[in-house]
C-alpha cells in the first residue's frame, strides 16, 4: 500500500500542479498529525468531537491532497486515540472562516495565503505547511528532510493564547521567525 | 603498708568527658552513617530520576513523531554528564537507542540503573522505556566527603579534649599543690596555704584551710594546756595510789606487796615473818578497835626497834603479821640472834588498851636466803607454829614443800576417786569373844587406786579432811555401807568424826539413809574419843537422835586421849572400842594392862560392852579373852575384806 501511494506521488507530479517531494509529503503526513495529539487545549479544537484535519490545496493539487488524505487516514487507522479523526480537502478558494479544522495542512499554492494564516491564528487553529517558506505567512510548522526530518517551528505565532503544546515538543523544534527563513 | 596509688581526678574528670563524648559520637557518627549513606544513595537516585523523568519527555516525543534517529543525539547529550554511564531507549522492547560513556566501557561496575517508563505526550500510554544506568561516583564523593568531615570532627574534638584536659589540669593544679604542702602538716607548723586570692573555690578552700589552721592552732595550745595539767593530775594520782599500793594504812608501814617489788631487787638478802600468837582472841576479847590499836603500838616499837638498821626494813604483811627484810644478808649467828632477841624483846611489851595490860608473843618463821624468801619464811613460821617453837629457820631438809606437792597429789586422787565411783567400803568383822561368832562388821573407808591397788585411809584422811573433802567421804561410805547391808543379816559400824556430827548436812544425811535402807536397828556409830570432843551439847543432841531411832553409838580409841568418864557417862555409849595403842602391846605391857583393865571393869558397871582392836596375834588374843573384853577386831582373826565373809 504504501509503495503504490509512493508511486503514485511519483506519477501525479509528473501529470499536474505542483512539483512535491514525495518522502516530505509522506514525512509531514506521517508527523503534523501526530503534532495536533501534542497540544494540550486540543479538546478546545475539535469539531464535533472530532480532530479534524483539513488538507487546503489548489485545485490541480487535489490527488496530492487526496493521497495525503488516505495515507493518513491509514496511518491514523492503525493508532488509537481518543478521539476521532477526519480528514478535510478544501480547495483554496473554498476556505472560508466556516470551514471546519482542527489544523489545517497546506500545499502550495499562488494566492496569498497570510489571510487564511491570521485567521486560523486567531481561531487557535494548529497550521502546517509543506513549504517552510509559508511560516513566513503566519504559519506554524513546517518540516524539512535534513539528515533527518526536522520540525521548524514559526515562534512568532506562538503568541496566541490558544496554542500550547507539550514542552518536550519544543525541545525537537528548530524554531524560526521571518528573518531567518 | 603499700602506699596508694596516686589517682588524678581531674584526669578522670576528663577522660570520663572524652569517653562518653567518643561513645555518643561513635554513635552518632553510626547512626548518622547509616541515615546518610541511605540518604546520599536516594539523592543519587532522585538526581538519576530526574535526569530520566527530564529526557523522558523528549524521548516519548522523538518516539511518537518516529523521528528515532534523534534519539541517539538526544542520549547522548547526556553521557556528557559523568555520573551517566549509559543510556538504553527500548520500544517495545527493542533498542532503539543506545550510548554508554567511556568509563561503562572500561567495566566499571560501581553504578545503579534507573529504569522509567516513556509515555506518549499528553497521554498516559507507555510507549517504551528509559534505562539509565548510573554512576556510584557521586555517591562515593559523598561519602567520601563525609567520612572525612567526621574524621575531621572526631580529630577536632580529639584536640578539644586535649586542650580541655590540660584546661581542667591547669585549673586543678592549685588543688594538688595544697595537697602537697598539706602533707608536711602537723598542728605546731603553720603553713601558709597558697593561692588565696584566688577569686574561686580554690580560693575558699585555701582561706579555709588558713583558718581551720589558725583555729587548730588554736585548739591545739588549749589542749597542750589541758594534757599538762591533767599529766600533773595523773602523776600525782599514780604516786598516791602507788603509796595505797604499797602503803598499809593503818601502820604506814610498807605493805605485803611492796615485798614482792623489794625482794625482786634485792641480790642475797633474808627474811623474818613475825606472827603475834593468839591475836584473834585479843581482837575478840577486847575488839577489834582495841587489836588495831595494839598493831599500831607494835608496829611503832618495832620500827623503834629497828630504825637505825640500815639493811633491814620492816613490812606489815597482814592482820598480824610483820616482817623483817634484810637487804643485805648478815651473818647466820647474827640473823638468828636478832630473831631470838626479838622474840625477848616483845615478851617484855605491854599494850595498854583502857585499863587492861596485854602482853604478847610472837613465833617468828626465817628464811636465810633471798629466793622464795616469802614462802620459805612463811613454812618455818607454820612449822613453828606447829612445832609450838617461837622460831624457825627454814631448812631444805624440813621437805615441807616435798609434803605440800604429795598432798596436793593426793587431793586429786582423791577427787578423781570420788568422780569414778573408787571410794569404796571394806568390812572388817568383829568377833564375839564368848562364842567366837562374828558380832558385827566395822565399814572401813578404801581407795582404789588407777593401778586397782586398795588405798589405807591412812594416806588421805587427814589431806581430805584439809581439802574439805571429808563430808563427801563420810557420805559414800554411809550411803554404801547401809545399801550393802541392807539384806544381810548383819550389825555394822561406821566411823564418824565430831566434824561429822557437827555438820548438819551431814547429820540429815545420815538419818535419810538408814530410815531408807532400814539399817536404823543394825548400825553402830563409831565416834573418835582420841579427837577430843569438846562439843558435848551438840555430839549428846546426834547420839539421843540416832538412839531414838534404834542406832548404837560406840565411842572409838578410847584411852587414847584426854578420857574423861564423866563425860562418857553423858554420852550414854553403847560401846568402848579400846583404843589399838593400848592393844598392840598388851601381851607384853603390864601398864596396858592395868589400864584396859580399868576400862573394862569401868565398861562392865556401866554395862557397856568393850571392843579391842589390832590384835595382830594369838597371845594378844588370849590377854584379851583373859581381861574379859567382850569383842575382837585384829587381822589375827581376820582383815577388812571387799565382801563379809559370808558373802
Amino acid at each position: 500500500m504504501k509503495r503504490a501511494a509512493l508511486l503514485f506521488f511519483i506519477l501525479a507530479s509528473y501529470a499536474y500542479g505542483y512539483t512535491y517531494n514525495k518522502l516530505l509529503l509522506k514525512a509531514q503526513a506521517s508527523i503534523f498529525p501526530k503534532i495536533i495529539m501534542l497540544d494540550k487545549k486540543l479538546y478546545e479544537k475539535l469539531v464535533d468531537g472530532k480532530i479534524v484535519y483539513t488538507i487546503v490545496y489548489e485545485k490541480s493539487d487535489y490527488y496530492t491532497a487526496s493521497e495525503i488524505g488516505k495515507f493518513i487516514e491509514s496511518n491514523y487507522r492503525h493508532t488509537s486515540t481518543q478521539y476521532a479523526f477526519k480528514i478535510n480537502l478544501v480547495e483554496f478558494s473554498e476556505f472560508s472562516s466556516k470551514t471546519d479544522a482542527t489544523a489545517i495542512y497546506i500545499l502550495n499554492s499562488d494566492t496569498q495565503v497570510q489571510e487564511l494564516a491570521k485567521y486560523a491564528n486567531k481561531k487557535g487553529i494548529i497550521t502546517f505547511a509543506y513549504d517552510i517558506n509559508y511560516l513566513k505567512s503566519g504559519f506554524l510548522f513546517s518540516l524539512m528532510l535534513e539528515k533527518s526530518a526536522v520540525i521548524y517551528l514559526n515562534k512568532e505565532n506562538l503568541n496566541s493564547n490558544k496554542i500550547d503544546f507539550v514542552d518536550s515538543l519544543y525541545q525537537i523544534v528548530n524554531f524560526i521567525d521571518k528573518n531567518s527563513i | 603498708m603499700n602506699k596508694k596509688k596516686f589517682s588524678s581526678l581531674s584526669n578522670k574528670i576528663v577522660f570520663s568527658i572524652a569517653f562518653v563524648s567518643l561513645i555518643i559520637t561513635l554513635v552518632v557518627f553510626i547512626i548518622s552513617s547509616k541515615i546518610n549513606k541511605e540518604a546520599f544513595h536516594q539523592i543519587e537516585i532522585e538526581k538519576a530520576d530526574i535526569i530520566a523523568q527530564t529526557i523522558e519527555p523528549l524521548i516519548a516525543v522523538n518516539i511518537y513523531l518516529g523521528m528515532e534517529e534523534r534519539i541517539n543525539q538526544t542520549i547522548l547529550q547526556l553521557t556528557e554528564n559523568p555520573n551517566i554511564l549509559a543510556v538504553k531507549v527500548l520500544k517495545n522492547d527493542k533498542l532503539i537507542g543506545y550510548v554508554e560513556s567511556k568509563e561503562h566501557k572500561s567495566s566499571a561496575k560501581d553504578f545503579f540503573v534507573i529504569k522509567r517508563a516513556i509515555t506518549q505526550p499528553n497521554t498516559t500510554k507507555t510507549i517504551g522505556e528509559l534505562v539509565l544506568t548510573y554512576s556510584n561516583k557521586g555517591y562515593n564523593e559523598l561519602i567520601a566527603k563525609y567520612k572525612n568531615l567526621t574524621l575531621m570532627l572526631v580529630f577536632t574534638l580529639v584536640i578539644l579534649f586535649i586542650f580541655f584536659g590540660l584546661y581542667v589540669k591547669k585549673l586543678l593544679f592549685p588543688l594538688r599543690e595544697i595537697s602537697k604542702l598539706l602533707k608536711g602538716y602537723s598542728v605546731n607548723k603553720n603553713i601558709e596555704v597558697p593561692f588565696s586570692s584566688q577569686n574561686n573555690e580554690i580560693g575558699l578552700i585555701s582561706n579555709t584551710l588558713n583558718n581551720m589552721q589558725k583555729k587548730i592552732l588554736q585548739y591545739s595550745k588549749k589542749q597542750e594546756n589541758i594534757n599538762h595539767f591533767l599529766e600533773e593530775k595523773v602523776n600525782e594520782k599514780t604516786l598516791e595510789l602507788s603509796m595505797q599500793l604499797y602503803m598499809d594504812s593503818l601502820t604506814g608501814l610498807p605493805n605485803r606487796f611492796s615485798i614482792f617489788h623489794e625482794i625482786a631487787k634485792i641480790e642475797d638478802g633474808a627474811l623474818l615473818i613475825i606472827n603475834i600468837d593468839d591475836f584473834k582472841e585479843i581482837n575478840d576479847f577486847f575488839g577489834h578497835v582495841a587489836g588495831d590499836g595494839i598493831l599500831k603500838k607494835f608496829s611503832n616499837r618495832l620500827k623503834s626497834i629497828f630504825k637505825d638498821s640500815e639493811f633491814i626494813n620492816l613490812k606489815r604483811l597482814s592482820g598480824d603479821e610483820f616482817a623483817l627484810l634484810f637487804t643485805q644478808k648478815p651473818p647466820l649467828q647474827e640473823f638468828i640472834y636478832i630473831a631470838e632477841k626479838l622474840i625477848k624483846d616483845v615478851e617484855k611489851m605491854i599494850f595498854f588498851h583502857e585499863k587492861n595490860e596485854i602482853s604478847i608473843r610472837v613465833t617468828i618463821g626465817g628464811a636465810y636466803q633471798i629466793e622464795g624468801a616469802l614462802e620459805k619464811a612463811d613454812i618455818a613460821l607454820k612449822s613453828a607454829k606447829k612445832e609450838q617453837k617461837p622460831f624457825l629457820l627454814y631448812d631444805e631438809k624440813l621437805n615441807i614443800e616435798d609434803v605440800y606437792k604429795k598432798n596436793m597429789e593426793w587431793v586429786r586422787k582423791l577427787k578423781k576417786a570420788i568422780k569414778h565411783d573408787k571410794i569404796v567400803p571394806y568390812f572388817q568383822p568383829i568377833f564375839n569373844n564368848y562364842t567366837d561368832e562374828i558380832a558385827s562388821y566395822e565399814s572401813l573407808i578404801r581407795l582404789i587406786d588407777d593401778d586397782g591397788n586398795v588405798i589405807s585411809p591412812y594416806f588421805f584422811l587427814n589431806i581430805a579432811k584439809k581439802s574439805r573433802l571429808y563430808s563427801t567421804l563420810t557420805k559414800i561410805m554411809i550411803e554404801k555401807s547401809c545399801i550393802y547391808f541392807e539384806h544381810l543379816n548383819y550389825d555394822f559400824s561406821i566411823n564418824l568424826s565430831v566434824e561429822d556430827i557437827l555438820d548438819k548436812d551431814i547429820v540429815n544425811f545420815i538419818k535419810e539413809k538408814i530410815q531408807t535402807h532400814n539399817v536404823e536397828n543394825r548400825i553402830i556409830f563409831e565416834i573418835l574419843e582420841s579427837e577430843g570432843i569438846e562439843k558435848y551439847e551438840e555430839v549428846f543432841a546426834f547420839i539421843t537422835q540416832m538412839k531414838k531411832l534404834g542406832c548404837r553409838i560406840a565411842v572409838d580409841d578410847f584411852g587414847s586421849g584426854y578420857s574423861n568418864f564423866e563425860h562418857l557417862l553423858k554420852l550414854n555409849v553403847n560401846y568402848i572400842k579400846i583404843d589399838g595403842t593400848l592393844i598392840k602391846n598388851l601381851d607384853k605391857d603390864i601398864s596396858a594392862q592395868i589400864i584396859v583393865e580399868t576400862i573394862v571393869d569401868f565398861a562392865k558397871r556401866l554395862n557397856l560392852l568393850t571392843v579391842a582392836e589390832f590384835v595382830h596375834n594369838k597371845e594378844i588374843f588370849q590377854k584379851v579373852k583373859e581381861l574379859n573384853i567382850d569383842r575382837t577386831q585384829g587381822y589375827y582373826l581376820s582383815e577388812p575384806q571387799k565382801n563379809t565373809i559370808n558373802n
